[in-house]
Parts: structure tokens; C-alpha cells; sequence
């Protein structure tokens, strides 16, 4: 019986231990000693380390995605944005639309190189779009149908008129056809700010400035990405050991000598989207679609009315954010008329007893002709943003007798379950083609995109309206009206297929000393959007 | 335990087993009980989210402080330490049972089984624990019956090894060969001679399974299997805490993990004192 069951505690030893983590966590908690001294050195230097973001898995190919969101770094694009999102020439020296809206003309500037010294030529930007159409990535090129080149003019020729083409113009890097091997996306040509030097996968990648490149210098040499957890770039930049590193918002209260927190305005948001179909349908793969108490156009109005967004954005973004209405608030082409006065309850409840709601047995739930006011409300389980916005909005509509349950699973349970439940999502893009394809009819069951298989004539009738026209402002009348027209629309105020609730401010400690200019609103974040206009950093005077 | 100890050196005199063995069970008794009573008074509502309290450090109103969504953490803790307690009685409840038809199965039905037995135990044996418990969790579809289920068939081997060498040395006793002279069956043998004379081992067994079985469920969902994040489990909550910890916010982790350490600690040494009472070989000394 001596070495019967084998599974005794010693005492002592599990006292020692329980002692010892105590220390340990009484240690961070009380470690926050700052270490300024590297800081100063690194200072005016021409290099930079930065923390600020996670890593581009699929690498730095283009054709394949990379700089949807944030700039390409290592490629130039035809016309970019400038930091109020106005659209300037990059690459092009002009560019015009025919009459019909279907045949873009680029015109080329011919002073331009890549990194390795062979000019980039129109055959260049034909290759691109032609190798990115075909590329089946998530760039969507189905409207173009051929590239034509005319000396340093090059035609875009559209199925059909597509005011957002514009978009691909600003966003896709043009890669070298001469240079643009299987090995590409892990070691990448092109003719932008930067040059690729090494990426040691999971940990770093280093680059350093193009001696070759047409704009302004950039005025750091050399530029080290480090790929760091959230934890991780914290600790890193208290050591003092990055120069800029981005944290999440439950770290914001933390100060860092000699860093400032910069908080960037953003449309990433979070909202959430409601099955707006009844329920019933099937889609092509056999998941559910719709749900009866979604369905009800003064449920969706009611928790948009009774949502307290400014205490989702000081409750759990401590302040570093913004309430959100739409899905591209303070965009060119947001309607601002879609702001509505939410958290009032008393509002919401009345709308629900107009449209048939009571709480007969007294639970504190409300019931329709037997149809109980509950549905589940689906969060990703890996994401605790997301996690507490789900129940706190939930918590919020126990007030107003709806029962949402919210329910954390992987992203596998969500694309069965998204069509037939609620479901906290997120986007936020500079493209208005992502407005046309969160609310447009032909888009239901699409990916991510119109999950809940909302449909409006009305509003799809705008959206085509915008997609179709030939100037900007055209099309931005267009999508403005597809949210809200004045009876009805896109927007809580019309259909309300979505509850938006915040928009997340992106949140930087920056080295006091470094002077990162005023970036632009930023998107959804993935890649780096907030390396759109590194070409302008600079240590301050 | 050694509190226990220093009491009552000073009086020149050891407790005796029996006192030990009721204060343990007193303790784990009214441990479990004040656990499920409180879970029951506090349901649903005390996990609720209030923002406008969130981040409170422990206080008489909030014993074991808030997180960052304003929620009790001593609400949680006691909902955590129901489910573990849940996990790790169901768990080694169906250990036990495994291990004690493993046990009589290797001594009775010839040597056949007997090797296929001791095989499937150095098996078992041989293979981390947590590795184990993750994949049958993962197998038999997550949540907490795939907890369950992963604890019941990683747990039993070695209290099978202890019962299949006590049910050996009782069919070899002379006693079993005077019986079997008298024709008793094989079954009778086993109901009249065998189970009485492993049940405390069962017992024992099943106490001392009990806290790996509670540590084991922690562990796994301390690694996100099984559960939506926001349900309190033990492990979740801990897990959770990470994050927190270098805010300063240490009684997010300290207090429940204390519970949990707590609650382990008070059924083994349960366990452990009757193992001492009822089997003077095991004695410590």
C-alpha cells in the first residue's frame, strides 16, 4: 500500500506554492517601475520600433489582400487618400471616367522604379489587377472586365458602371510582373516608401527606407515591426524598448513615462446585427435562416432606442470611443441624420406596446400572441471586447423586457448560427462598397456581409443609384439616402437590421518624443492601418 | 493542518485520528454545504453586469471586489466553485466505478484479463493527464460533458492498480480457498468476501480522486475548452484575470484561486485522515 494511489498532496509544498504566486502577482501588480534610459538613446536616431499589430499571415502580397486596410508599405498605389480622405495622385498623374461610367483611363507617371531598379511600367498595373482578379482573394475585381494599355494610359473596362471602383485604384499596390514569384508575399518588390529587408515569421519584420522611391522621403531609415500581444507590447514599452506600441483599451489607464496615449478616431465598430428575415429558410449549406422575434421591426427599433451607447463607451471602452449609429459614422458618406436619441427607455417600452408587446405572466419578458421576446445574442469567444459588449447590451434590455442570451462561440458555431440569431460583428472600411454590401439584398448569406438577409427595395435602389454614378458627389446622395431618405432606409431610424453600438477608438502609446502627424480616421484594423502616413513620422524638433 | 498541529503541541498531545478525521469532514462538510447554499441564493442575478461598478477592489459590499464589468467576483467564485464541485464529484464518481469493475475484472476473470487490464492502466498511465483530458473532452463534443466524460476515462487507473492488487491478495486468502472448497460461485465469492473489504478503499479513493478531479476541470478551462467564456467556471475566471493583473487588479485571480485551493485542500486531507483510520499500514509514520 506504500505506493498505493499516487496522488497525495504534500502540504507544505502546496503551501510554498500558493505563498509563492501570491508574491508573484503582488509583484506585477506593484512592477510598473519605468525604464526611460534606453528611450533617450533611440531618440533621433533614424530608427524606429514599433508594436502595432498582429501579423499579416498570408504576407505582403497585394494581389493577395495586402494594404486593404492601411498602406502597402513596400508598393505604391495609382491614387491614394490624403489624411481628410480626399483622393490625390500616387502613381497616376490624372485620371478621368468616360461618360458612361464604364471605361476608366489612368494616366501613368514615367519616372517611377521599384525597389530593384527596373522601372514600373503600364504592363506592371495590367499585370496587377489582371493577377489580383484571378487571384480569388477577398479583393473583389468581378466588375472588371479588361485592362487596356495606350502608351502611358491605361483603361479600366467595366461590366458596368462602379463609382467605387475608385477604391481599388487607392488601395491595391501595384507589384513588378518581372519579380512576382511564388516566394512574393515573404519577400516583396515594389516601388513604396519602404523596402522589405527580413521577416522572421511570428517575430519581426525589418524594413528600411527606398532610396528609389518618387515622394517625400520617409524620414526613418529603418523601421523594425515587432509582432507582440497585447501584454507583451505593454511590457515592451514600459521597458522602453519600442518607440510606439498599440494597446487595448482596459490598459489605457496605465501610464508610461515618457509615452503619451494617442487615441485615433475610427469607424471600427461594433454593432449588433439581427436576423431580419422570418424564420423557415435554409441556406445553400443547410443553416438555419431567420427568426420570428428579430423579424419584428419594433424589437430591432426598441433595443436601438434603449441602448445606452455612451455607457458602453465609458463602461467598457473607458471613454476611448464613440457611440455608433452606422456602420461608416463621419464618413464622406454618412447621413448624419441617422443619429437617433438612444438609451430611452420609456420610448422603447411604448414602441413595443404599440406593436403588441405585453408581459402577461409577469417573468419580465415580454410575449406576442405566445412568441416570448428571447433570442440568443452570439459573440466570438476569443475576443473580449466583443464578450463584454454582448452582455452588457444584453443586461441593458432586461430593462425593456427582452432577453437577449448572450453565448461566446467559435467562428465555425457562428457562420451555422449567424443567419437565425443575432450576432456581434464589427467592420468599418474606407470603401462605400462595404455599406453596398452589408445592406444590399444580393449580398444576403454573403460571407460576413448581410447576415441576416436584409432586403429593401428602396434602399437597394440607392445603393445601385451610388454604385452607378459618375461623380463622387453623385454617389454620395445616393448612399446618404440608403440609410435614411426620411420614411425610410437602412438606418435605426428605417428598418434597423443592425443595433450599432460603438466605434473603438484605436489606442497608441507613442513616444513623447515622436510626432506620428494626424492620421485619418481609421478603419477596422486589420493590418496597420495607422502606417498610412508613416512616410510623415518624425521625431519632434 | 498545521495550525491544527501547533494547537495542540502545546498541550504535549497529537490529536488521535478519529478527532482528525471530524474535523476534516466538519470542514469539507460545511464547505460544500455553504457552497451550494449560497450558489442557490444567488442564481442568476448576482452575475449580472453593472457597469457603474466596475473595477472595485474586495469591500464589505463586494467581498471578493468587481471586474471590469462590474460584476461580483464573489457571486462568480462561489457559481465557479458550484460547478467545479459539480464536475469533480460526477467525475469521480465515475472513476471510481471504472476502476473498481477494472480492479475486480484483472482478479477474477483469469489472466487474460488480467494483462489486458494492467496493459490499459500503464497505458492510461503513460499518457499526460491534462493531453488526455483534452482530446476525449474535445472528442465527445466540449462543453461540461465532455469535461466530464474526459475526467471519468482519465482518472481511474490508479485507484484500479490499488484495487486490483487488494482484490488479488483477497481471492489468493485462505479464507476465499476455504470458501471456494465449500463450492461457493465466483459471485458469491466476490459480493460476500470482495466488495466488503474494498469499499473503503472505494471511498478513500473517491476522496482523494475528488480534488484532481475539481484541479483537472480548472486546468481545462482555464485553457478556454469546454465553456462560453463568460460562465463562470473557475479556470475561465482565472484565466480571465491575466489580463487584469498587471492593472493591478489582483483580486480578480488571489481570491478565487484561493477557493479553489481552499476547497482541494479540505477534501484531501478528508481523505487522507480516513485513509489513516481505516488503514493503519498507510499511516504516515
Amino acid at each position: 500500500m506504500k505506493n498505493g494511489i499516487e496522488m497525495r498532496f504534500n502540504t507544505r509544498s502546496i503551501m510554498m506554492t500558493s505563498v509563492l504566486l501570491l508574491l508573484v502577482i503582488s509583484l506585477i501588480a506593484a512592477c510598473s517601475s519605468p525604464k526611460a534610459t534606453e528611450r533617450e538613446s533611440q531618440r533621433r536616431s533614424d530608427k524606429l520600433v514599433v508594436a502595432i499589430g498582429s501579423e499579416p499571415e498570408d504576407g505582403f502580397d497585394p494581389t493577395l489582400g495586402w494594404g486593404r486596410y492601411g498602406s502597402p508599405l513596400f508598393q505604391s498605389t495609382l491614387l491614394k487618400r490624403d489624411d481628410q480622405l480626399n483622393v490625390t495622385n500616387d502613381l497616376a498623374e490624372s485620371y478621368e471616367i468616360s461618360s458612361d461610367g464604364l471605361i476608366w483611363t489612368v494616366k501613368l507617371r514615367e519616372d517611377v522604379q521599384f525597389s530593384d531598379g527596373q522601372p514600373l511600367t503600364p504592363d506592371d498595373v495590367k499585370y496587377t489587377f489582371e493577377t489580383t482578379a484571378n487571384s480569388g482573394s477577398a479583393i473583389d475585381l468581378t466588375n472588371l472586365k479588361a485592362v487596356e494599355l495606350d502608351g502611358n494610359n491605361i483603361h479600366f473596362k467595366l461590366g458596368k458602371p462602379q463609382s467605387t471602383f475608385l477604391n481599388e485604384l487607392t488601395t491595391l499596390g501595384i507589384v513588378p510582373s518581372h519579380a512576382h514569384g511564388a516566394d512574393y508575399a515573404s519577400n516583396p518588390v515594389g516601388s513604396g516608401p519602404f523596402k522589405f529587408v527580413q521577416w522572421d515569421r511570428g517575430q519581426q519584420l525589418l524594413v528600411e527606407s527606398n532610396p528609389s522611391y518618387y515622394g517625400d522621403k520617409p524620414s526613418f531609415h529603418h523601421i523594425t515591426f515587432l509582432f507582440l500581444n497585447e501584454d507583451a507590447a505593454l511590457a515592451a514599452a514600459k521597458a522602453g524598448t519600442v518607440d510606439m506600441a498599440y494597446i487595448p483599451s482596459s490598459f489605457s489607464k496605465q501610464e508610461v513615462p515618457g509615452m503619451r496615449l494617442e487615441a485615433l478616431q475610427t469607424v471600427d465598430n461594433r454593432g449588433i446585427t439581427f436576423p431580419y428575415a422570418e424564420p423557415g429558410g435554409k441556406t445553400e449549406e443547410g443553416y438555419p435562416i431567420g427568426n420570428a422575434v428579430t423579424a419584428d421591426l419594433a424589437i430591432r427599433q426598441a433595443i436601438n432606442m434603449a441602448m445606452d451607447r455612451e455607457k458602453l463607451v465609458e463602461g467598457i471602452l473607458e471613454g476611448y470611443g464613440t457611440p455608433a449609429y452606422t456602420s461608416v459614422d463621419g464618413l464622406p458618406w454618412w447621413n448624419e441624420d441617422t443619429v437617433i436619441a438612444d438609451s430611452d427607455i420609456e420610448g422603447a417600452k411604448k414602441l413595443l406596446a404599440e406593436a403588441g408587446w405585453s408581459d402577461s405572466n409577469g417573468d419580465g419578458v415580454l410575449e406576442k400572441n405566445g412568441l416570448i421576446a428571447e433570442f440568443p445574442l452570439i459573440y466570438p469567444s476569443g475576443d473580449t471586447l466583443r464578450q463584454s459588449l454582448a452582455l452588457a447590451a444584453s443586461e441593458m434590455m432586461k430593462e425593456i423586457g427582452i432577453r437577449m442570451t448572450a453565448a461566446g462561440k467559435s467562428w465555425e458555431e457562428i457562420e451555422r448560427e449567424m443567419h437565425a440569431s443575432a450576432v456581434l460583428l464589427g467592420w468599418g472600411s474606407h470603401d462605400p462598397s462595404e455599406l453596398y454590401a452589408l445592406y444590399a439584398s444580393k449580398y444576403s448569406g454573403v460571407d460576413y456581409y448581410n447576415t441576416g438577409y436584409y432586403s429593401n427595395q428602396q434602399v437597394d435602389g440607392y445603393m445601385e443609384k451610388a454604385m452607378a454614378a459618375l461623380t463622387i458627389e453623385e454617389a454620395m446622395a445616393y448612399w446618404k439616402q440608403s440609410q435614411w431618405d426620411g420614411t425610410t432606409g437602412s438606418s435605426a431610424k428605417g428598418d434597423a437590421p443592425w443595433a450599432w453600438l460603438v466605434n473603438i477608438k484605436h489606442l497608441y502609446l507613442v513616444d513623447d518624443a515622436l510626432d506620428i502627424g494626424s492620421p485619418r480616421i481609421q478603419p477596422h484594423r486589420h493590418g496597420w492601418p495607422v502606417t498610412d502616413n508613416i512616410a510623415s513620422w518624425k521625431w519632434k524638433e | 493542518m498545521s495550525a491544527v498541529r501547533s494547537l495542540t503541541r502545546g498541550r504535549g498531545r497529537r490529536l488521535t485520528g478519529r478527532t482528525r478525521l471530524l474535523i476534516s469532514a466538519a470542514t469539507t462538510g460545511l464547505l460544500l454545504v455553504g457552497i451550494i447554499l449560497c450558489s442557490l441564493f444567488i442564481g442568476e442575478q448576482g452575475l449580472s453586469v453593472k457597469l457603474e461598478l466596475r473595477d472595485l477592489p474586495p469591500s464589505l459590499q463586494h467581498l471578493f471586489g468587481t471586474d471590469w464589468l462590474g460584476r461580483d467576483m464573489f457571486s462568480r467564485t462561489v457559481q465557479g466553485l458550484t460547478l467545479s464541485v459539480a464536475v469533480g464529484l460526477a467525475g469521480a464518481a465515475g472513476s471510481t466505478v471504472i476502476a473498481m469493475m477494472m480492479g475486480l475484472a484483472a482478479a477474477f476473470l483469469g489472466r487474460m484479463v488480467d494483462r489486458v487490464v494492467t496493459w490499459l492502466i500503464d497505458a492510461t498511465l503513460s499518457v499526460p493527464h491534462l493531453v488526455m483530458l483534452i482530446l476525449i473532452a474535445f472528442v465527445s463534443g466540449g462543453g461540461i460533458q465532455g469535461i466530464m466524460i474526459g475526467i471519468v476515462f482519465t482518472h481511474w487507473p490508479s485507484l484500479a492498480r490499488v484495487i486490483r492488487a487488494e482484490a488479488l491478495s483477497v481471492v489468493t486468502a485462505d479464507y476465499v480457498a476455504v470458501s471456494r472448497g465449500f463450492g461457493r460461485t465466483r459471485w458469491w465469492i466476490m459480493r460476500h468476501h470482495l466488495v466488503p473489504h474494498l469499499l473503503p478503499q472505494l471511498f478513500i479513493g473517491f476522496l482523494l480522486l475528488f480534488p484532481h478531479a475539481v484541479l483537472h476541470e480548472a486546468a481545462i478551462t482555464f485553457l478556454g475548452l469546454g465553456f462560453s467564456p463568460h460562465q463562470p467556471a473557475i479556470g475561465i475566471i482565472l484565466s480571465e484575470s491575466m489580463r487584469y493583473l498587471s492593472s493591478g487588479m489582483w483580486w480578480l485571480a488571489v481570491f478565487p484561486g484561493l477557493a479553489l485551493l481552499v476547497t482541494v485542500r479540505a477534501f484531501d486531507m478528508l481523505g487522507h485522515s480516513l485513509q489513516r483510520l481505516i488503514d493503519p499500514k498507510h499511516s504516515r509514520t
